[in-house]
């Protein structure tokens, strides 16, 4: 049984419903790539995993969301609060704002093995020193006692994947964890990312927009456009064989080493925003191969040759 | 040293530097940095120039000095054979016809009171060229469509406009009073990756289209291969190397290594991270070598305490290294 | 424009329709004064003096006899001129210090900070009473003081949105374009600044009427006979025990007025969205 499995959530905030339908499972060991440009809801999805969507005003509004065999869409905020940094741990996107200013970075780090797994302070210390050299950090003593300021944002990320590692969780979910780092760092991180995942078996939830990050650590990939999912399959067959219009046209909007000037041309239009999704199809308006059932039926996902997509030209169609 | 090709250069920098001092009131001690450091590089006519580097690189600031935004502790820049630095201010309004800049942000780089025709119109306003209601509307209506834009979006305000839409506007503006030079200080950052293909696209055909020559500056290497003749690439205000193509292999350790974190779309070519040792370093502190050296793999004392000069190794590649990569 | 819909959106609000609509009767009574007040305010009458509200005079009469509801209405005239004008030069003086010292920073800004930074530590009664004693009293030195004591608000104000302004990109766009230094100020930060300030103005306006009858309590303010709230509210202390509706009357003016100031101020605020700008001060 998975790790994870996310079946046919909808997320609603107010009165709108920006993620609609969205199904994947995630397995111990596993790096899932949750791909899509902005309005996607790869974030609301994210916080959905996490049962944070109360925070912003939302819920969820169908759907489930198993977690190692628990439903965590009726726990109870207790529940979801134990579970929470414990076995579920979230790096988001800006590391200067996820750690406070005024405590030292060691005691941050600590704080997360008391509450969780009960340690006393010399403990928790011995054990935030090891994760922070872990991370090949040097002199682990010295930035245990500095304050976050005195780091750059390639390390404070560092500390904030320090942080949620602490009480060993099964689960990290990471929301564009480098997209505010330098390309270099950005390298770095992702393959640190990598091998933690490797080394203790846990299952890695990556939120990205990155296409190239996405080649380069994931396992599995799901991408999701305008709230729904329209493709989901391993990372070789995506790139290789992709499924859907969309996944593929994406695909082709990332400079490759060698391509031939003047063959970037991006994909016409833009995302629709929640307030106008059009009828059928949500990519119809872009897709130079829609049909006419596109613009009247919304596609569900379905198996196709290889992985799922949700598109009603048949395989051979997609080229 | 080998003579490079000649080029016709429409920007020459010659040594160009930029310091900027913070602190130096009572007791904070006053302290220099230098966002650029003798830069000297051409950009030839009609070609697009990349600049690539990672934060504190010096990049914007590069952008800036070339377009006399901000004016430079020493050395020159010569636009058509013109120093700025000798231009008075009515020489230097009308030099900015011809040189133009498209800006990162594209939300914050047109007044938010501004219709979009009215931002269109401010060039010729500013400049002090007058025109008659029917040129005017001419004009709007050719930048918009030269933009790939309707029409019927001049009446809007940039807030109802979306983030790739207001992008079109900012090149549409740039280019209303017919510039050579446009330089981009990283126009795609903040938009979707869908969206930053139809931008690059439309910049390659305005290039042609209107001749113009590009300063590209971005943090993305590969949209600089893809899209750049040719790719200097910039640590801590200094230039590492220069590759006259973009498929020349890098040689300076620090581009190899931009090289190589550069993830490609492509899970058959994963890359092997080499973790680099240390961060960027403060741009407070004074180094005295190459500014890679306390990071780089093959540094070497000579590298520790000589700055190596920027030599060309053939072909107009030129890299600033003492153990470039063989 | 963004102004006038906000406009009306605060006036659509009851929060805002009532206090609006209580404003616009006062200036309704300054303005038509000759017309709406029943009697002149300084027709005298010492039989008919201290007279209790009746069927003649709705307000009663003062000490000397006069109509309290007339010199109220009059009293409108001189508190409303009085502090708009005064609040209108400060605005207009204040935004262009603030708006040089801001933009172009250096010596001036240091100078002109230093004058603000000095004068925003004294409450504006001091500056206004220390005005007063060098100018004189009377409505000129009134208006005079009034628009100096609050000249440091807008100043700081006008200063602070500049330097945040300064920094957008499409300042730097303009530049670029060739646009000089005056074109910057007037076409793209002055007009992006102003809301604020116009909204601040507004509430001074408030601070200033009381200001003003503050200045009129001590008899520093317009002189007898041309009526004022605060001086009409000065000679009420005597009769406090005898004829009390001398002072409650301006009293509830004052109240009445300030506070629906504020109230549509504070209306005006929410529909504008710039809490966080008029923070700053």
């Amino acid at each position: 049984m998975a790790l994870l499995s996310v079946r046919d959530v909808s997320i609603s905030i107010g009165v709108i419903d920006p993620v609609e339908g969205v199904s994947f499972d995630l397995d111990k060991g596993e790096i899932l790539g949750v791909v899509g440009e902005s309005g996607s809801g790869k974030s609301l999805t994210a916080m959905s995993v996490m049962g944070l969507l109360p925070r912003i005003g939302g819920r969820l509004r169908t759907g489930s969301v198993v977690f190692d065999g628990m439903e965590l869409n009726t726990m109870s905020e207790d529940g979801l609060r134990r579970l929470r940094g414990k076995r579920i741990a979230l790096i988001s996107q800006n590391p200067m704002t996820s750690l406070d200013p005024i405590i030292r970075i060691g005691a941050q780090i600590d704080q997360v093995s008391t509450l969780h797994l009960g340690l006393n302070a010399a403990a928790a210390k011995a054990r935030s020193l090891d994760l922070i050299a872990q991370l090949r950090i040097p002199e682990p003593e010295q930035i245990h006692r500095a304050y976050p300021h005195q780091l750059s944002g390639g390390m404070k990320q560092r500390i904030v994947i320090a942080m949620a590692l602490a009480a060993d969780p099964d689960l990290i979910v990471a929301d564009e964890p480098t997209t505010a780092l330098d390309v270099t760092i950005q390298a770095q991180i992702i393959q640190i990312m990598v091998d933690l995942v490797r080394d203790r078996g846990l299952a890695l939830m990556l939120i990205t927009h990155d296409m190239g990050v996405v080649a380069q650590a994931c396992d599995r990939v799901v991408v999701l456009y305008a709230g729904r999912v329209a493709e989901t399959n391993t990372v070789e067959a995506i790139f290789a064989d992709p499924q859907h219009p969309y996944t593929r046209e994406l695909i082709r909007c990332i400079p490759r080493h060698g391509q031939a000037p003047g063959s970037l041309k991006g994909i016409p239009g833009m995302v629709p925003s929640v307030m106008d999704y059009p009828g059928g199809c949500r990519f119809h308006p872009r897709c130079t191969q829609a049909i006419d059932i596109c613009k009247a039926l919304l596609p569900v996902l379905e198996a196709k040759t290889t992985g799922f997509a949700a598109c009603h030209l048949s395989e051979a169609r997609v080229q | 040293m080998t003579t490079s090709p000649p080029t016709d250069a429409l920007v020459k920098i010659d040594h160009l530097t930029r310091a900027f001092t913070s602190g130096g009131g009572f007791l904070t001690p006053k302290r220099t940095m230098r966002a650029v450091d003798d830069v000297s590089l051409d950009i030839p006519r009609g070609k697009v120039t990349g600049v690539v580097g990672e934060s504190g690189c010096g990049k914007s600031t590069l952008a800036r000095l070339v377009l006399r935004l901000i004016d430079a502790t020493s050395g020159k820049v010569s636009f058509d054979g013109a120093d700025l630095a000798e231009q008075s201010p009515a020489t230097m309004r009308h030099l900015r016809r011809r040189m133009q800049m498209v800006f990162q942000d594209p939300y914050s780089a047109i007044d938010p009171r501004y219709t979009i025709r009215r931002a269109l119109l401010e060039p010729f306003q500013v400049q002090g060229l007058r025109q008659s209601v029917a040129e005017a509307d001419a004009a709007v209506e050719e930048l918009i469509s030269m933009v790939g834009l309707s029409p019927r979006m001049v009446a809007s305000f940039p807030h109802q406009l979306s983030g790739g839409q207001k992008q079109r506007v900012g090149i549409a503006r740039a280019l209303a009073l017919r510039p050579a030079l446009l330089v981009l200080d990283e126009p795609t950052a903040s938009l979707d990756v869908s969206i930053q293909a139809q931008i690059i696209d439309l910049l390659e055909k305005l290039k042609v289209d209107l001749g113009l020559t590009y300063l590209f500056i971005s943090h993305d290497l590969s949209l600089v291969r893809y899209f750049c003749d040719r790719v200097v690439v910039m640590y801590l205000g200094r230039v590492m190397e220069i590759l006259p193509s973009a498929d020349v292999a890098p040689r300076h350790h620090y581009a190899h290594a931009l090289l190589a974190s550069n993830f490609e779309p492509d899970p058959t070519r994963r890359k092997v991270i080499t973790m680099l040792g240390g961060e960027i370093p403060s741009p407070f502190a004074t180094i005295p070598g190459c500014a890679f050296a306390a990071r780089c793999p093959a540094a070497t004392d000579l590298c520790r305490t000589t700055r190596p000069e920027l030599m060309d190794i053939g072909g107009g590649h030129q890299i600033a290294c003492h153990h470039p990569i063989e | 424009m963004v102004a006038l819909t906000a406009l009306r959106t605060a006036v659509g609000s009851p929060r805002g329709a009532i206090p609006a609509g209580i404003l616009v009767f006062i200036v309704a009574c300054a303005v038509f004064a000759p017309i709406i007040a029943p009697y002149a305010y300084d027709i005298q009458n010492l039989p008919g003096s201290n007279e209790a509200p009746n069927a003649a005079h709705w307000m009663g009469t003062d000490e000397f006899g006069r109509d309290l509801m007339s010199r109220i209405i009059y009293g409108a005239r001189t508190s409303l001129s009085v502090a708009v004008t005064a609040i209108s030069i400060s605005v207009v003086a204040g935004m262009t210090l603030g708006a040089m010292a801001g933009y172009f920073g250096g010596a001036f800004d240091r100078a002109v900070t230093a004058v603000v930074d000095l004068t925003w530590s004294f409450p504006e009664i001091l500056i206004a009473l220390i005005l007063i004693a060098i100018i004189g009293p009377g409505l000129q030195g009134t208006m005079i003081a009034i628009s100096i004591a609050y000249l440091a608000q807008f100043t700081r104000l006008t200063r602070a949105q500049i330097m945040a302004l300064k920094n957008e990109t499409y300042v730097e766009a303009t530049a670029n374009l060739g646009a000089g230094n005056f074109h910057i100020i007037f076409r793209h930060l002055l007009p992006n600044a102003i809301t604020p300030v116009i909204v601040a103005g507004m509430l001074a306006t408030g601070d200033a009427i009381i200001l003003e009858a503050t200045l009129g309590f001590f008899g520093l303010g317009a002189q007898p006979p041309t009526p004022s709230w605060g001086a009409m509210m000065s000679s009420g202390t005597a009769q406090i025990f005898i004829a009390p509706w001398i002072i409650i009357f301006p009293g509830l003016a004052i109240a009445i007025t300030v506070i629906s100031i504020n109230l549509f101020g504070d209306a005006l605020i929410e529909a504008l969205d710039i809490r966080n700008r008029l923070r700053s001060v």
